[in-house]
């Protein structure tokens, strides 16, 4: 298995938020490791390797995980908690996950 | 002979039951320019495990309708231990004046604790509203629709441009349905305007929350919902300190379609 970890620099050339704290909780989960290759989607430059894998995955989110298996299939995970149960077999707090799903659900807003 | 609405329920009912998709674009094309109390019977007749997501605020229409469909309809709200007084006086005058089967949802006490223990009271000021509503509101939320297949919601269009203008007045529900659970929304209040509403309230003596007497025109929890003033979008009443460009985690030149596991 190969797994690339796609994170976002933002327009205004900062690092974006949540690409930290997903690299920092990999980083206490002693996680970091499992993770073979850091690509920067670096939204000043359309054609950094990151927003190239966006583009070619059809991805609009950051940070994303780019998994491929040893079979040579690929797995894209815009879901850090679905991909820290499903690839690294994790079992994450519920919290984590309802306050991703507020983040990527804009729209949960009406709640 | 069967009318065209009970054909519909009738084939809705057994592609459920065989587990085949719903075709849910077909039915949102033929349902978008239907009244809501007609979107509403579609839902409230076409499943069987459905029931109302009511805030406590001017949605109170969706509950007034449909116990006039169903009357003993299920309508849940969302406890989130931070409403105002008001809502929850409110809630419990609907809970009395229809005979619904109404439930108020609490979240898990552990995760309040913690996010309490570790963050305050107040943590949304600083960190954005997402994480305390995430325990607070959306896993309730999310434990109640894993034995529904359907809800219904009061989303409206002209509620917010960013968020809700191109709401459909049926769709599968993409933030809560998982491979294994298909969950239908539907909004049958869509395309009314918060005139129609209100038109509807006074004609049909519907109760309201008091706070809309004092410039509140969206609910949602004391310390995060604020009056309005007259013309100020509907939405500036929520969550007001947030910096929209913040909440981002977009690829804005990606210019591409979402997908997503
Ligand atoms: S609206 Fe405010 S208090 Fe209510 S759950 Fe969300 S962040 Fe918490």
């Amino acid at each position: 298995m190969h797994i690339t970890l796609v994170k976002k620099i933002k327009a205004d050339g900062s690092p974006c938020r949540k690409c930290a704290e997903v690299v920092d909780r990999l980083e206490r989960s002693q996680l970091l490791g499992r993770i073979d290759r850091v690509v920067v989607a670096d939204e000043r430059d359309p054609d950094s390797e990151g927003m190239q894998l966006a583009g070619r995955y059809n991805v609009d989110w950051a940070p994303f995980f780019i998994v491929e298996d040893d079979s040579g299939g690929e797995r894209i995970y815009t879901s850090f908690f679905r991909f820290l149960k499903e690839v690294l077999g994790q079992n994450p707090r519920q919290e984590e996950e309802t306050t991703e799903m507020m983040r990527q659900n804009p729209d949960l807003d009406f709640l | 002979m069967l009318g065209c609405r009970q054909a519909l329920i009738i084939s809705i009912k057994d592609e459920h039951r065989e587990g085949r998709a719903v075709d849910i674009e077909a039915l949102a094309n033929q349902y978008s320019s239907k009244t809501p109390e007609d979107i509403l019977r579609l839902a409230l007749e076409s499943f069987d495990n459905v029931a109302i997501s009511f805030s406590g605020a001017e949605d109170v229409v969706l509950v007034d309708m449909a116990s006039r469909i169903q009357p003993d309809v299920r309508v849940f709200s969302l406890d989130t231990g931070r409403l105002h007084p008001e809502t929850y006086r409110f809630l419990d005058r609907v809970r009395e004046r229809y005979p619904i089967r109404f439930e108020a949802l609490s979240p898990d006490a552990m995760a309040v604790e913690r996010l309490v223990r570790e963050k305050g009271l107040f943590s949304f000021y600083q960190d954005g509203h997402q994480e305390c509503c995430g325990i607070r509101k959306v896993g309730p939320l999310r434990r109640r629709l894993q034995s529904l297949d359907a809800w219904v919601t009061g989303q409206r269009k002209d509620q917010s441009l960013a968020t809700r203008a191109t709401i459909a007045v049926v769709e599968r529900d993409a933030a809560f349905s998982t491979p294994e659970h298909a969950l239908v929304k539907f909004n049958p209040l869509a395309n009314w305007t918060a005139a129609e509403v209100w038109d509807y309230i006074r004609s049909n003596d519907v109760p309201y929350n008091e706070l809309h007497e004092r410039g509140f025109v969206s609910i949602g929890c004391e310390p995060c919902t604020r009056a309005i003033l007259p013309y100020q979008q509907e939405r500036e009443g929520r969550w007001w300190w947030e910096d929209a460009a913040d909440k981002e985690c977009g690829l804005h030149k990606a210019n591409v379609a979402v997908r997503r596991r």
